[in-house]
């Protein structure tokens, strides 16, 4: 009886109609992991490498907490046999030509087509998520990205002339993120020309079987290593010093720490952090739909976290009763059946939604939970305190915590409201309410009226403590790029470097003698908020020029005037925004007529400071032929993307950072200052400046001109000590981000700095710039930073 | 909230208790279907994915596709149907899988039938005579109503449901006026389905939206609105006769207003897809549809059926295979 028990017959399934198990066979995961006799090591060089004397963990099944097999944990010396064989592989294969590296990432493709029932069993029976998903979703954009790049490759030399591959690339992977993480990132990586040495978590062994597959082709076997070891590998991984780039999946805090860590030692970092999303739900949405896009968001394994819902209040009622019905049928199980919406992660990712859960119950809020799922089940948290912790805190997997609004114009403060800002979607019918939501919301991904859709060629990344690195779509080529001749990040980091006082002091300025030489009177004051200005500190720095003898006097910028020129810029960003390109251009263009008026001013002010005349003219005429041509620029700026498997455009935006901080080069005083300045208004952002510390002046003169034709606050110069007002934009926590060319120490600390509110940053690292030169200093990339990318999904249909 | 009576003379304002004991509507709320909208898109996705995340196998499988069985209206709407086929589809309706097979299943003293038969008006008297001959008390569904298109005046359309009531079917399937959705005349549309009730009398009402010729999704959420206010006992998709039948997208349509309109006021209304459906496999697509958007109270042939014709050979193709693990010939199976 027990036997029929566990096995009810037809006759009693008539009755009640229930669903059964689909099991589906993990027979060969097992016979792959026998293969490697259950003790899985790591992938380098196209062979396993099983060190002796490392310490190993368990591989579980997260379901029956079996052990399916063991893996060996890396240590440094094994991090850096990864390297140093993607550093050789690296000679071949960035010289190949483009047409090769894409034939090989098309066998790969094939690879992974021939070993899919592998590939999708082992991955869900390994990260307990329902096998649909890996199956449907994931593996077929496994093999999607492949073909993408492999026809980036293929055009690289015309489309992306003027770059080349950064080198050896660290990949680090944090538990939560599914091979599928690594395919966005390796994919772009290996198009363009770079190798790859992936740090995967213990236990994971699907990106093991990847480099499996990839070394099996047999010809470039170093291209992509896998090495699996525990979190506090990556910073070794990462300060390698043949490690040009580091990429970083982890959470926030991990994301932060790194940041820090990193600081100094040369590598580039692109962080994506954090997984939770939102979804905003207008009182004109199709509300059974968009609880639909609820359930895609949080409870169908697509996602690796949760979701903060906003509610327009005259919904909320209804809203929540179809969320509860919706949840009472979703079936959750075993990841391996064919017929449940969600699996179960590891105890890791159960303790932290357990956690949450506990936290958010005290802190007053209403928990509904239900579902058929005999692990954590799908959690529903309403009536959280706004000022409550959790509200603002990371939800984790499979959390919904919804909170109502009663406008538009609140859901966007309030979904603006928070550090993250990776992706969102927004339900309305109506399409000017869609877009303008769509359009405001801080985020990287928007999608109108659908969740969760991914495409190869879509950029996606995000902004804010999200991170901001891209991954999918052009953008996600340039982060392992960059413009050629540019020399080898290497290490500059300086043991002497003390963070807590770096600039933290002004030294005094006292008279520094007479004045000597024709001194034009120069305006004197910062320029903030569109007018000159007294220093807060009331005292005067002294400009020498060539000689040695005084030319004038400066104001002495200090932590208020920061403070001061950050909110003009802030206040300045919304009428700024909204002007259309065309305006942009238009002011751009006046600015750089007002600096062809000035000519001979500019030019003796560049000759005191040590320049032949012939010279300063040339960096006067360069100045208004860069203003020029980031006028004309800022009028080409995003497109739409037409990508399969989705009826409608995909818009790519080119979004305003905010405010950017400028801290400017000693060299070449005008150009840079207006090369960088251009930039930046052309993408839309507003600025806070620092000129060049041995010759402000000529900025300063430029500042009349501003004041004259700019709205107040788009522009604002701040001058005096670099290091200090370097430290006060770096830990300002509300500027968008900085760029920094300076003194080596300088870059360091602002790398240091800006892991608090992980502000995008660009330092030289103390190595100066040809500005004069198009690829060097004025080129492309500064328009690839001064800007940030959005994908607006419009799915269309009726 | 607005609510508009249409009081005719023949109707009775406090409403009337149909056959079944079920309350009847008479009343339009129009601001039921004012405001709402359907985002195709978003239902095509979750079209596609009811279909990839719900599945049975072994056991469950040949459970549910016998429950299947007895929600069939099998249907013969043919030109040239005449009383010997009429009476061979009535024998299949009344046995519609091999005795041997159920009885490996230990099923066959389930009298497992299919819920009803459908025909065309001038075939109902063919269809109740077989039927009474071979004892059995399966209904007699009957099309009216200028099926297929629904083109004719209203005169004709009601007196052909009258006929065939009087001939002895218990269930007619209406089909109706497309132009009144596509004008969005929503109140004459009410009207009309309230006089094909009246004419119907005891008789069950299944209301034929024709889907495939509404236009929109939220076209479909309206007219289903309609018919359920104006007392239709079912909704169905499809008439089979046009060129888009019953689809997913659809069927999610009209589940999520048979679901809106129980919540509103507590009536259960059934729901029939019908056209193009003809394997054993989108016959449990079906199932799981509506048990997961509904729930296991709509599974009963009361609340769902199928309309189907050559769906339930299929099913008894799979029956044989889950019983002796072959897959059968043209001739083991009785022709229907």
């Amino acid at each position: 009886m027990a036997a029929t028990r566990e096995r009810p017959s037809a006759r009693e399934i008539f009755i009640t109609l229930e669903y059964g198990p689909v099991p589906e066979s993990h027979a060969c995961a097992l016979a792959w992991l026998d293969t490697q006799d259950r003790n899985l090591g790591h992938y380098v060089n196209g062979k396993w490498l099983k060190p002796e004397h490392r310490n190993s963990v368990p591989c579980q099944d997260p379901i029956t907490g079996e052990s399916l097999a063991t893996c060996l944990q890396a240590q440094a010396e094994d991090v850096a046999v990864a390297v140093e064989a993607a550093g050789t592989a690296f000679e071949n294969w960035s010289g190949l030509p483009g047409a090769s590296r894409a034939q090989h990432l098309l066998r790969l493709a094939k690879m992974i087509q021939k070993h899919q029932r592998l590939l999708w069993t082992l991955e869900s029976l390994v990260s307990g998520r329902a096998v649909r998903e890996v199956r449907d979703g994931d593996v077929p954009l496994a093999q999607q990205l492949l073909q993408y790049h492999a026809v980036q490759a293929y055009t690289q030399e015309e489309e992306l002339a003027g770059w080349e591959p950064v080198g050896v690339i660290g990949l680090i992977l944090s538990p939560m993120f599914s091979f599928l993480e690594m395919m966005y990132r390796i994919c772009p990586a290996l198009a363009v020309g770079c190798t790859v040495v992936v740090l995967v978590p213990p236990a994971s062994p699907t990106p093991l079987l990847l480099a499996q597959l990839a070394g099996e082709l047999g010809s470039f076997p170093g291209i992509l290593n896998v090495i699996s070891g525990p979190a506090s590998l990556g910073p070794v991984l990462a300060s390698h010093p043949r490690v040009q780039k580091v990429t970083f999946c982890g959470s926030v805090e991990e994301g932060r720490a790194l940041r820090r860590t990193l600081a100094g030692k040369g590598a580039e970092l692109g962080l994506a952090l954090g997984a939770d999303s939102l979804l905003v739900l207008t009182e004109a949405a199709d509300v059974d739909s968009a609880v639909e896009g609820v359930v895609d968001a949080a409870w169908s394994d697509r996602s690796a976290g949760g979701l903060r819902l906003l509610i327009q209040e005259s919904v909320w009622e209804e809203t929540m009763r179809r969320l509860q019905e919706r949840m009472a049928r979703l079936r959750g199980g075993r990841g391996l059946d064919g017929a449940v919406d969600m699996g179960t992660r590891g105890a890791a990712a159960r303790a932290l939604a357990q956690h949450y859960v506990h936290e958010a119950r005290s802190q007053g809020a209403q928990v509904f939970q239900a579902g058929d799922s005999p692990f954590f089940p799908p959690t529903l948290v309403s009536d959280l305190p706004p000022a409550s912790p959790c509200t603002q805190a990371e939800v984790p997997w499979p959390v919904v915590v919804a909170s109502p609004f009663r406008t538009a114009k609140e859901a966007l403060a309030m979904a603006n409201g928070t550090p993250r800002g990776a992706s969102a979607s927004v339900w309305s019918e109506r399409l000017g309410q869609a877009l303008e939501l769509g359009y405001g919301l801080q985020v990287g991904t928007v999608w109108i009226n659908a969740h969760g859709l991914r495409n190869a060629e879509v950029p996606t990344g995000g902004c804010k403590e999200s991170g901001s690195s891209w991954h999918g779509g052009p953008d996600g080529l340039y982060e392992y790029l960059r413009p050629s001749g540019t020399p080898a990040r290497l290490s500059y980091f300086s043991e002497n470097l003390n963070y807590d006082t770096f600039g933290l002091a002004v030294p005094s300025t006292l008279p520094a003698g007479p004045e000597i030489g024709p001194s034009p009177a120069t305006p004197y004051g910062l320029f903030i908020g569109g007018r000159f200005q007294a220093p807060g500190a009331r005292s005067s720095r002294p400009i020498k020029d060539s000689q040695g003898n005084l030319h004038g006097y400066v104001a002495e910028g200090g932590a208020k005037d920061i403070r001061g020129a950050v909110e003009a810029a802030h206040q300045a960003v919304s009428g700024w925004v909204g002007q259309s390109p065309g305006a942009r251009a238009t002011l751009l263009w006046a600015l750089a007529t007002a600096l062809e008026r000035r000519e001979s001013a500019l030019a003796s002010r560049l000759e005191r400071h040590g320049m032949e005349l012939k010279d300063a003219k040339v960096e006067v005429e360069l100045s208004t032929r860069q203003l020029r041509a980031w006028g004309a620029r800022a009028q080409a700026q995003g497109h739409v993307l037409q990508v399969a498997e989705l009826k409608g455009p995909v818009l790519r935006l080119r979004e305003p950072l905010g405010v950017l901080a400028i801290v400017c080069p000693d060299e070449w005083p005008l150009l840079a200052f207006v090369s960088l300045l251009a930039a930046a208004l052309a993408h839309g952002n507003t600025v806070v400046m620092v000129p060049s510390g041995a010759c402000p002046i000529p900025a300063l003169e430029v500042c009349q001109d501003m004041a004259a034709l700019l709205p107040a606050g788009l522009v604002n110069v701040v001058t005096g000590d670099r290091d200090h007002l370097t430290r006060c934009l770096a830990l300002h926590q509300d500027v968008q981000a900085l760029w920094y060319f300076g003194s080596a120490q300088g870059s360091q600390f602002v790398e240091w700095a800006s892991a608090g509110n992980l502000k995008p940053v660009w330092v030289n690292r103390g190595c100066p710039q040809a500005w004069d030169q198009e690829a060097k200093g004025a080129g492309a990339e500064l328009g690839l930073r001064a800007a940030r990318t959005k994908a607006l999904w419009l799915p269309m249909g009726d | 909230m607005q609510r508009r009576y249409i009081v005719k003379k023949h109707e009775n304002i406090h409403g009337s208790i149909n056959g079944r004991g079920r309350k009847t509507t008479w009343w339009i709320y129009l601001s039921w279907i004012s405001k709402i909208q359907v985002n195709q898109p978003a239902v095509l996705r979750r079209a596609e994915q009811i279909q990839a995340r719900r599945t049975v196998k072994k056991e469950w499988q040949a459970a549910w596709l016998l429950k299947a069985v007895t929600f069939i209206d099998l249907t013969a709407l043919s030109g040239d149907d005449t009383s010997s086929n009429i009476q061979r589809l009535c024998y299949k309706a009344k046995y519609p899988i091999r005795e041997d097979l159920l009885k490996s299943l230990n099923m066959h003293d389930k009298g497992l039938t299919t819920a009803a038969v459908c025909v065309y008006p001038a075939r109902v008297c063919d269809a109740v005579k077989a039927l009474k001959a071979s004892g059995c008390t399966i209904p007699v569904a009957s099309v009216a109503t200028g099926f297929p298109s629904g083109q004719t005046h209203l005169k004709t359309r009601l007196e052909e449901i009258r006929l065939a009531v009087e001939d002895g079917a218990t269930e007619i399937d209406v089909v109706i006026n497309r132009t009144l959705v596509l004008t969005g005349q929503w109140e004459a549309l009410y009207d009309e389905i309230r006089q094909f009730r009246k004419a119907c009398g005891e008789a069950h009402l299944k209301t034929i939206l024709a889907t495939g010729e509404l236009g929109s999704l939220t076209n479909v959420y309206k007219a289903s609105m309609i018919a359920m206010m104006a007392g239709s006992d079912f909704i169905k998709t499809s008439t089979g006769k046009e060129t888009v039948n019953a689809t997913f997208p659809v069927a999610i349509v009209m589940l999520r207003a048979i679901r809106d309109f129980f919540w509103k006021t507590g009536n259960k209304v059934g729901f029939k897809p019908a056209g193009g459906i003809r394997s054993a496999k989108d016959s449990l697509a079906w199932l799981s549809l509506v048990k997961e958007e509904l729930g296991d109270e709509w599974l009963t042939p009361e609340l769902f059926r199928i309309g189907a014709s050559t769906l339930l050979s299929d099913i008894e193709r799979q029956i044989y295979h889950h019983v002796t693990g072959r897959y059968a010939a043209y001739h083991d199976l009785p022709m229907s």
